[in-house]
């Protein structure tokens, strides 16, 4: 008998609170008219600028979507991400000794075109 | 409906259109306005379901196709028709074809035998509580030539299911409507309508003598609606899908529409045996009292016991979307365990209380 | 007469409540389960053997993605055991900063098992609450870490940056107790809950030790065993191991509640410990030319869903010879050849639900 009550209270209790609920401000966020706030540390799309080629973050990256080339005077000519291969893990933003790879806070990447996720930085620059 | 039926010949008889023609018809475009009625029941049901839903978990609903989302249900009825329609290689064809259109059938019949208001029941036999408990046990049969046919294993445990919860819970459905014939002597709906009327309102609905009774039948719906808590031949997390796992399409879309519809179908019903159906909640109807007795208010009140009608089958359906947001599921057995050693000796027990009290009001006569 | 015929149900790979893709070859009597042959490796990515081709630093961001709900754990693990390797004692407040994270890792993992398991057995609203919790924490480790999952924050021999916004944890362990609350509320003394979970899907404990289960699973077939009392991590922490002798699903999803409770004890700790140190010094081992010296490694943790440890055979250079990896869930899918017999299908899906099984974890 005891049992019943309980499980009859606790029945009612739920209900109650799941009705509270009702009256609640909603926690979802509109996504394309709005976006959540996203804090500086965010890993989005990598960059880079200024670049001496030390080829840290080459070794660094466990998938190997980075790539450069180095001109004659040693200068890096051309710089590429692929991100078909990042997994977005910043290893090379925290490596790098010149802080020259930096992460912003793009994330929409998707693309139909394969070749748009390589991105290309000529002479550490855009 | 003797009245409006006078009127409709008499309308006919205008045009010099034989009598035999008037009579098919007026039998034919009932079930039109009923399709037709359904359809938008139904795309508004499905949309405060996910609404409430949305809204009992902190989110927003469907709120992209059109204001407010309100264009969404048509949006995805719209998909479903364009989508292709698959039959498994080993199904059964014919019964596989078979079935979604025999969901429907009785779910028609049955809105038609509903009285909307005074002067509004398409079909109105003297027994029609007996037709409408036998037709609303009637979809399960082609839920299980669904499940049978689609020759898919998830689809065959549906649909086992399906039978042996509404064998189970078909018992105590009968008893509480046996009590309810009990306190109305009436067999007809419109004359059980009738039966709860009292000045005071709400004092004469069945729901006060009959309280046990009211929860019987509100759980043994909700079992023969597959609703949660008893939603076991659909469980998602168990069988994917139940007995329309294989159905694509506008098929799919046929079960769909017959699940809502009955949903409809069934809050008519219990709002019609236990809250007075379309009688007004406080004894005199609000066009009366606002129109006086004039021309105009004879004429609304029927929008308004429709109204009422509606109001109550709309909170029973609000309390069910209620529960389907809070309780998890019960196992099969438990489910039907519940059904033989709970419901079904508490019907029994009502029926016996309900004629006692009965005999004691002086009803006996 | 012919004898009963029973038959086959293969459930999964795909299927709505297998948390991923595993596969139970389900040998049904109408809806009785005769045997059960879990089939495991729909979601292997040979974690083991792609750390034979990486740096010790470049497979470190991958150990995250072992465990998707508790990346911490994994991150943590592979760490401590270089850590070790190399004869590194990390300071004080990297101890704490780390005990701080993987609890709140801990209950953010924890939450989606309880969203995750209503779910299984119908209850809809518990999962959207459980995943507003969640959010609040992956929110918390987004802000901190730049990722919302893949937190890649530890590094040998310490942390990536000093901790910081630590008023939002303290926001989270102040609002959660209640949430909690109001879940109990729902769930917990819930009549169908009841029927559903409770005496099913008991594990004994010889079972469970044969199976060699651990963590919550273990902890509620009433077997005090919990790695955290013996982790130098925990070493001023004061807490308490959940053990619950129930056995079944009740007290397994019982003891994750108190569980997250007793996890919000010890962040409090950790953070009021973390407050009182000061700045953030670091042992930092050079991880670019980091070679462990010939030699065995091994190191434990305790995961969210068990024990989890790693293992490490050096050569000598700079990528392990061999790498193994103990990951707790894979253990309870074995059980489930146990626990499944005699169970009726609606149950099934409750009992596996009930042992918080995550496949990628499971597969590596």
């Amino acid at each position: 008998m005891k049992k019943i009550i309980r499980s009859l209270v606790s029945l009612i209790e739920g209900h109650l609170t799941v009705f509270k609920h009702l009256f609640m401000k909603s926690v979802t966020v509109q996504y394309p008219e709005k976006r959540r706030e996203l804090n500086d540390a965010f890993r989005g799309k990598p960059q880079v600028a200024g670049c001496i080629g030390c080829g840290i973050c080459k070794s660094v990256c466990p998938s190997g979507a980075i790539n450069y080339i180095k001109d004659e005077n040693g200068n890096v000519r051309s710089y590429t991400f692929d991100l078909n291969k990042c997994i977005f893990c910043g290893n090379c933003k925290y490596y790098c000794p010149q802080q020259a790879i930096s992460m912003t806070k793009e994330y929409e990447l998707a693309t139909d075109r394969k070749s748009d996720l390589i991105l290309e930085y000529r002479g550490g620059k855009e | 409906m003797n009245y409006l039926y006078f009127l409709y010949m008499d309308f006919l008889a205008k045009y010099n259109v034989p009598k035999i023609l008037g009579n098919i018809t007026f039998y034919i475009i009932p079930f039109c306005i009923i399709a037709a009625v359904l359809l938008v029941v139904v795309l508004i049901l499905v949309l405060a379901e996910r609404k409430l839903l949305g809204y009992f978990t902190q989110r927003k609903g469907p709120n992209r196709v059109g204001y407010w989302g309100v264009l969404q249900t048509l949006a995805d009825a719209f998909k479903l028709l364009i989508k292709e329609n698959i039959t498994p290689g080993k199904a059964d064809r014919f019964l596989y074809n078979l079935a979604p259109i025999l969901v429907f059938v009785p779910v028609v019949t049955v809105l038609g035998i509903i009285p909307y208001s005074g002067e509004f029941t398409f079909v109105n036999t003297s027994t029609n509580i007996i037709l409408y408990v036998v037709l609303a046990a009637f979809p399960v049969l082609s839920i299980f030539l669904a499940g049978w046919s689609s020759n898919n294993k998830y689809s065959l445990l549906g649909a086992a299911r399906s039978i042996s919860q509404v064998l189970s819970y078909e018992l105590p459905i009968t008893f509480v409507v046996l009590s309810i014939v009990v306190l109305a002597s009436s067999m007809n709906l419109s004359g059980i309508t009738l039966a709860q009327y009292s000045s005071k309102g709400l004092a004469g609905w069945f729901i006060f003598p009959c309280i046990a009774g009211f929860c019987i039948m509100f759980i043994s719906i909700l079992a023969e609606l597959n609703r949660c808590p008893f939603d076991l031949p659909e469980a998602e997390s168990e069988l994917i899908c139940g007995y329309n796992t294989e159905y694509s399409g506008m098929r799919f879309a046929l079960f769909y529409l017959s699940e809502y519809s009955m949903l409809f179908a069934n809050s008519l019903f219990l709002s019609i045996i236990f809250l007075g159906g379309y009688l007004s909640p406080f004894g005199g109807y609000l066009s009366h009292i606002i129109f006086g007795d004039s021309q105009l208010a004879s004429f609304l009140v029927y929008f308004e016991q429709t109204f009422w009608l509606f109001l109550k089958s709309g909170i029973i359906i609000f309390v069910i979307i209620w529960i389907r947001a809070t309780l998890p599921r019960l196992a099969s057995y438990d489910l039907i365990k519940f059904s033989w050693v709970v419901l079904l000796p508490a019907s029994i027990i009502n029926l016996l209380w309900v004629i006692v009290y009965k005999y004691l009001t002086g009803g006996a006569a | 007469m012919t004898a009963v015929k029973t038959f086959k149900l293969n459930l999964g790979p795909q299927h709505p409540s297998t948390h991923g893709v595993l596969r139970l070859i389900l040998e049904l009597d109408g809806e009785k389960i005769l045997s059960c042959e879990p089939d495991v490796g729909y979601l292997h990515r040979g974690m083991e053997k792609m750390a034979e081709q990486m740096k010790y630093v470049q497979y470190l961001p991958t150990v995250d993605r072992i465990d998707y709900l508790a990346g911490c754990f994994y991150s943590e693990l592979f760490c401590r055991t270089i850590e070790k390797a190399m004869g590194v004692e990390i300071p004080d407040k990297v101890k704490y900063i780390r005990v701080l994270l993987l609890e709140l890792n801990r209950i953010a993992s924890h939450l989606l098992w309880i969203g995750a398991f209503l779910m299984d057995l119908g209850a809809t609203s518990p999962f959207f609450y459980a995943f507003r919790e969640r959010e609040m924490i992956l929110r918390y480790f987004e802000k901190l870490t730049g990722q919302r999952m893949m937190y890649n924050y530890f590094v040998f021999g310490g942390v990536r940056t000093d901790i910081n916004y630590l008023e939002d944890i303290e926001n989270i362990i102040d609002i959660l107790p209640q949430k909690i609350k109001d879940y109990e509320k729902i769930i917990t003394d819930n009549p169908i809950f009841l029927t559903r979970t409770e005496g099913k899907g008991i594990i004994e404990q010889t079972l469970a030790k044969n199976y060699s289960i651990t963590g919550v699973n273990l902890r509620a077939s009433g077997v005090s065993y919990d790695q955290r009392l013996y982790d130098r991590l925990y070493n001023n922490i004061e807490f308490v191991p959940i053990v619950l002798d129930g056995k079944d699903s009740w007290s397994r999803y019982k003891a994750r509640i108190l569980e997250i409770n007793e996890s919000i004890k010890i962040i409090q700790q950790a953070l009021e410990k973390v407050k009182q140190l000061g700045d953030l010094r670091q042992v930092l081992i050079n991880p670019i030319r980091l070679k462990l010296p010939e030699g065995e490694y091994y190191s434990e943790i305790e995961a969210p869903r068990g024990l989890a440890s790693c293992y490490i055979l050096s050569d000598g250079s700079d990528k392990p010879y061999r790498l193994k990896w103990r990951t707790p869930s894979y253990y309870s899918v074995n059980l489930l050849r146990e626990i499944l017999r005699g169970a009726y299908l609606n149950d099934a899906i409750a009992i596996a639900g009930s042992l918080d099984i995550i496949l990628p974890e499971v597969d590596k």
